[in-house]
């Protein structure tokens, strides 16, 4: 009983069962949105969410069964290799004793002998049995798919489980610290290329706890920076809004502005910063419409905000360049800003290196299996055998039977 | 003049698969001959829609869901021509005029305003991973075009020796198309890797290629270990066109994800 189950355990068959379950859970997964809040589920699916959450459909790869049956999975691939190892070793032995497979006439062994010559094979004389032989790298192919998938899987979850990864924005000019005194450094961010092409990219320099720095590097989408165990990726951007406030001495200073920011002198009077608008439509009666969303940089920007002014409550409106004073504080509004948000992976450079190579190996695995077909032919003056599976090879064979059967006929 | 180009496209296949259809229904070779040409001239006009489209636009042209599906057309249509002139598998013909033709169609309904490529796709994985997909899924719906001949002649002929040609045909074009799409996925994570740092994120395009590659997987080791052949072999390989559709069409248009096409996702530029 224990040595059945084991085999099955361990068997192509178990294999492809998991391989079966994988795919259902995977169509759940696709079909029911994922980690959203438990209330989308309750709104979105009202007559099955209790199922869904129940069956953690709504994180199902993350759920418990998806990760034990991607164990499981694994296990057996691991038997699945060892059995495909020692299937390649075995392979290569010849059988002692010949008993052709396909029986032929003389003139069709001169045939068959013809076909695998121009094929290239290597022929190997013994007494009056000869063997062809070709592409002999062919037999790891099963070998190398399957361990490069059970590799692949394993650099995986361990690609996935080991980085720490930090989202953050980050003003040109300024900084990003990591608890391991990790500095990023961002010197300037741009939207739009010279061309004016969107291309969000940032100027940055990684300076690592040790000092060694990465000098100044250019990250944009699909061209991260890398130094040391760190990667930065262009993730986000933003814009946000700049007031400059000068007293009556003439001392200015300019802060960013986040909505609901009260710039003030006595903690009465001064502005209310309601928010920053990409652009404005006016109507044909003079009426402004703000603009809510935009892509790029903002083409005309608004600030909208409330003016505290004494007795005076008033919502303004107020471009880049404009002043208002209050008291004797100037609030002038400047252009702009745009900042990046910047994504931080912490993660061992060696996992993802081991993770290409594993993708390599199981595709060439592939490429071997299926287009790669070793050749090993036993061929006698009565018949011949194709030892291991190769249709193609078969096939060619029967072919060049039939052929010399019509030149006959 | 673009669109001229396409719509030429469109209508040569559509005469091809007719002519095709009536060439063989009456065993008239010489009409099948004309269909081919026919369809030669389909292609060449698809090529040189395709090729200018490119230099309009400055890029390759895969970027959109249009662009795509004429992509993937001219990609059967390329493997149809290579299947019939070098391999000699005119059999598979009258199936996969039909396949082109179907794809193309898909096309035309697409929206084909040339539009700037979007950050996230300016990548030197572009033209890689797409490239692969569409001849991925060229070389499953062949598979699936020879299945239905499979099928067609095992009904006229039990023991036509052309049978076990077409089996084996429709064998390496999944064989092919599991290659392809393991190459797809593979840029693909590599590329995901550099835009947003993650090589997997289960995105339903992710999840629908990782099942198309598992079932196409079950039934190779079906095949290659249970001897899965013949019969079971072309239905299995009609029964799966769907899912590849689905996961072209399907996926992009009715399941919001990264791969959703109008879809607006700044935080991922």
């Amino acid at each position: 009983m224990g040595k059945k189950l084991w085999s099955f355990f361990t068997s192509m068959k178990f294999g492809l069962f998991l391989l079966g379950l994988i795919i259902v859970i995977s169509l759940a997964g696709s079909l029911i949105p994922q980690n959203n809040e438990v209330m989308y589920y309750v709104r979105e699916f009202p007559d099955t969410y209790n199922v869904i959450l129940f069956l953690h459909l709504n994180n199902v790869f993350k759920s418990w069964y998806f990760l034990l049956l991607v164990f499981l999975l694994c296990l057996n691939l691991v038997f699945c290799t060892m059995r495909q190892a020692k299937t390649a070793r075995n392979t290569e032995v010849l059988p002692e004793q010949f008993t052709p497979s396909v029986p032929l006439k003389e003139q069709e062994a001169q045939a068959i002998h013809d076909l695998l010559k121009k094929m290239g094979c290597t022929a190997d004389q013994n007494g009056t049995l000869t063997r062809y032989t070709k592409q002999g790298i062919g037999i790891y192919g099963s070998f190398l798919l399957h361990f490069g998938i059970l590799l692949t899987m394993v650099f995986w979850a361990l690609g996935s489980a080991v980085p720490k990864i930090i989202d953050q924005t980050c003003m040109p000019g300024e900084s990003i610290f990591l608890d391991d005194g990790t500095e990023i450094k961002v010197d300037e961010f741009s939207i739009e290329d010279e061309t004016g092409r969107l291309d969000y990219a940032s100027e940055i320099e990684i300076i690592l706890s040790d000092g060694r720095t990465s000098g100044k590097k250019r990250v944009s989408v699909n061209h991260p920076a890398a130094m040391g165990d760190y990667k930065v990726y262009q993730q986000t951007y933003g814009t946000k809004g700049k007031v400059t406030v000068t007293d009556g001495d003439g001392h200015a200073d300019s802060f960013y502005l986040t909505s609901q920011d009260f710039l003030s002198a006595d903690g009465m009077n001064g502005i209310w910063f309601d928010d920053l608008y990409p652009g404005f439509e006016q109507k044909e009666n003079g009426a402004l419409t703000l603009i809510t969303n935009t892509t790029g940089s903002y083409e005309n920007p608004v600030y909208v905000f409330v003016l505290a002014d004494h007795d005076r409550n008033e919502q303004m409106l107020a471009f880049p360049g404009d002043s208002v004073t209050i008291d004797d504080l100037t609030f002038t509004f400047n252009d702009p800003v745009e900042y990046p948000g910047l994504r931080i992976k912490k993660s061992p450079a060696v996992i993802n290196l081991f993770l290409l190579i594993s993708v390599i190996l199981l595709t060439v695995g592939l490429y071997l299996i299926f287009f790669q077909r070793p050749v090993n032919v036993l061929v006698s003056e009565d018949g011949y055998t194709v030892i291991g599976r190769n249709e193609a090879l078969s096939l060619e064979l029967k072919h060049a039977l039939s052929k010399g059967d019509n030149k006959n006929a | 003049m673009l669109d001229g180009l396409f719509f030429a496209g469109v209508v040569l296949y559509f005469f091809a698969m007719i002519l095709q259809f009536i060439g063989v229904s009456f065993k008239r070779e010489a009409l099948q001959k004309y269909a081919w040409w026919l369809f030669l001239a389909g292609f060449a006009a698809s090529t040189a829609y395709l090729i200018a489209r490119g230099i309009v636009a400055g890029r390759v042209p895969m970027s959109n869901q249009f662009e795509f599906a004429a992509m993937f057309s001219w990609g059967i249509a390329l493997m149809l021509i290579i299947l019939k002139t070098r391999v000699k598998a005119d059999w598979i013909v009258t199936a996969a005029i039909p396949m082109v033709f179907l794809v193309i169609s898909y096309a035309a309904f697409q929206p084909r305003g040339i539009k700037e490529l979007m950050p996230a796709l300016r990548s030197v994985w572009f033209v890689f991973h797409i490239g692969t997909a569409a001849f991925a899924y060229a070389s499953f719906l062949l598979a699936g075009a020879s299945g239905i001949r499979y099928l067609y002649t095992e009904k006229q002929d039990k023991n036509n020796p052309i049978l076990e040609d077409i089996d084996y045909m429709t064998y390496r074009l999944i064989a092919l198309g599991l290659l392809l799409l393991t190459v797809t996925i593979v840029s693909g994570a590599i590329w995901a890797e550099q835009a947003w740092s993650s090589f997997w994120t289960w995105d339903p395009k992710e999840v629908w290629a990782l099942i198309t590659w598992l079932l196409y997987s079950i039934f190779l080791h079906l095949r290659l270990n249970r001897n899965w052949k013949g019969r079971r072999m072309a239905i299995f390989a009609i029964a799966a066109v769907p899912i590849v559709l689905f996961t072209f069409i399907g996926v992009n248009t009715l399941i919001p994800g990264l791969h959703s096409y109008g879809a607006v996702l700044p935080e991922l530029l």
